[in-house]
């Protein structure tokens, strides 16, 4: 059982993966569904600044409760001897891509024309955080990496369309607009989803090295659950590509508040699924 | 779903691979018992690790920050001087940082007899 400092750095994981993949998720979508996201388009940019600024605000805070950890007291979060000691490791490192990439995310977002390619920029070198610390980088195989990187830009892309697609169904004005974007997410997370597994399944592989450890650690566990999970939420997503978007393109209004209603269930599984990995990478070791 | 998410959580929680301590052996051993108080107490680790805090605690007796002295660099091995407290139980607790930036605790006891 992970002692106070522990909990507390699981929820600062958590609140970084909301921050980092949320605001890059909707950069993702705003680039790869102009058109379509326009009606959003403020409140999109006000979002993705927020959840970025979050991003900041829990990478520091998880930077200064590491310090915590190594002196066992709500001292060293704010000693310097310890914060200088992390600074020098890789946790220093991480924390330097995740504030000037969620930095460089929300100056981009106010920038006219080429900004959001700058926004894409600072999400990507903040996504990249992630592949420079933890179990992926131990493996020390940059193949590895790379999939994490695809694994997590897959998943922000993911993230990042449930917010505008509920919101353009709750429209009854921009239906006509819900459905195709939910009709070209769906054709898009055809090619993405099984990418994402694909990586998943083979990082997954490469750290566990067995599948007995799936059952017989606490890492293998945590694993399972989150695979369970990641299960609810593809039947879920099966349900709005095959259900209820074809309804809408039909001219259904009723399937738009089915969409809307199932996309809400699907976030609160996605932040389930995020809780689950926050804690395979923050508290867990690796099956030896 | 809240009883999903609080069964999720509850299942995380409870689960005890926790830590990233890789500590080899250390003197007096993991369990030891012995009859007189040792004057120094001493880690050997698998991999470089920063000491970062050694506290003792004997018996109820509230409890003592070791000093780690001029200690403070990466290393595998490190010796701390202990002020004996007479027979009882002493349980050592220590943290540091891996130089992957992990950061590290354990403990380990000996009874002095």
């Amino acid at each position: 059982m992970p002692d106070i400092w522990g909990i507390a750095a699981i929820f600062a994981k958590l609140m970084l993966y909301i921050g980092i993949a949320g605001s890059t998720g909707l950069v993702i979508i705003r680039l790869s569904f102009p058109y379509l996201v326009s009606p959003l388009s403020d409140r999109i940019r006000i979002q993705a600044v927020v959840l970025a600024g979050f991003a900041i605000a829990a990478a520091v805070f998880g930077f200064m409760l590491r310090g915590a950890a190594l002196t066992g007291g709500a001292d060293g979060m704010t000693d310097p001897e310890m914060l200088g000691l992390l600074w020098q490791t890789p946790v220093g490192d991480v924390l330097v891509y995740r504030v000037a990439g969620a930095a460089l995310l929300i100056a981009g977002m106010f920038i006219p024309r080429f900004g959001t390619w700058v926004s894409l920029a600072g999400g990507t070198i903040a996504l990249w955080s992630f592949a420079k610390i933890g179990h992926v980088p131990d493996l020390q195989q940059a193949g590895v990496r790379l999939l994490l990187l695809l694994h997590l830009l897959g998943i922000a892309f993911w993230i990042g369309i449930l917010g505008p697609l509920r919101n353009l169904s709750r429209q009854s004005e921009h239906l006509d607009k819900a459905a195709l974007l939910g009709h070209r997410f769906g054709r898009a997370a055809a090619v993405i989803v099984p990418v994402l597994i694909l990586a998943g399944l083979l990082m997954a592989w490469q750290l566990l090295g067995d599948l007995g450890a799936l059952v017989s650690t606490g890492y293998g566990q945590a694993l399972l659950i989150k695979l369970v999970l990641v299960g609810v939420v593809l039947t879920l997503a099966a349900a709005n590509k095959f259900r209820f978007v074809p309804a809408m393109q039909a001219g259904d209004s009723k399937a738009a508040q089915h969409l809307a209603r199932s996309i809400e269930i699907e976030t609160a599984v996605i932040l389930l699924v995020l809780a689950a990995t926050a804690t395979l990478t923050s508290v867990l070791t690796l099956p030896n | 779903m809240k009883k999903l998410a609080t069964f999720a959580l509850m299942t995380f929680l409870a689960t005890s691979a926790f830590a990233h301590s890789r500590v080899d052996t250390t003197m007096p051993e993991n369990g030891a018992v012995i009859t007189e108080a040792p004057t120094e107490i001493s880690f050997n680790f698998a991999a470089d690790i920063r000491l970062t805090r050694v506290d003792m605690l004997h018996q109820d007796d509230p409890s003592v920050q070791l000093d780690l002295g001029d200690q403070t660099s990466f290393g595998r091995v490190f010796t701390l001087p202990l002020e004996g407290m007479g027979v009882g139980t002493y349980r050592i607790e220590w943290r540091g940082l891996g130089s992957d930036g992990h950061a590290m605790q354990g403990e380990f006891s000996f009874t002095v007899e």
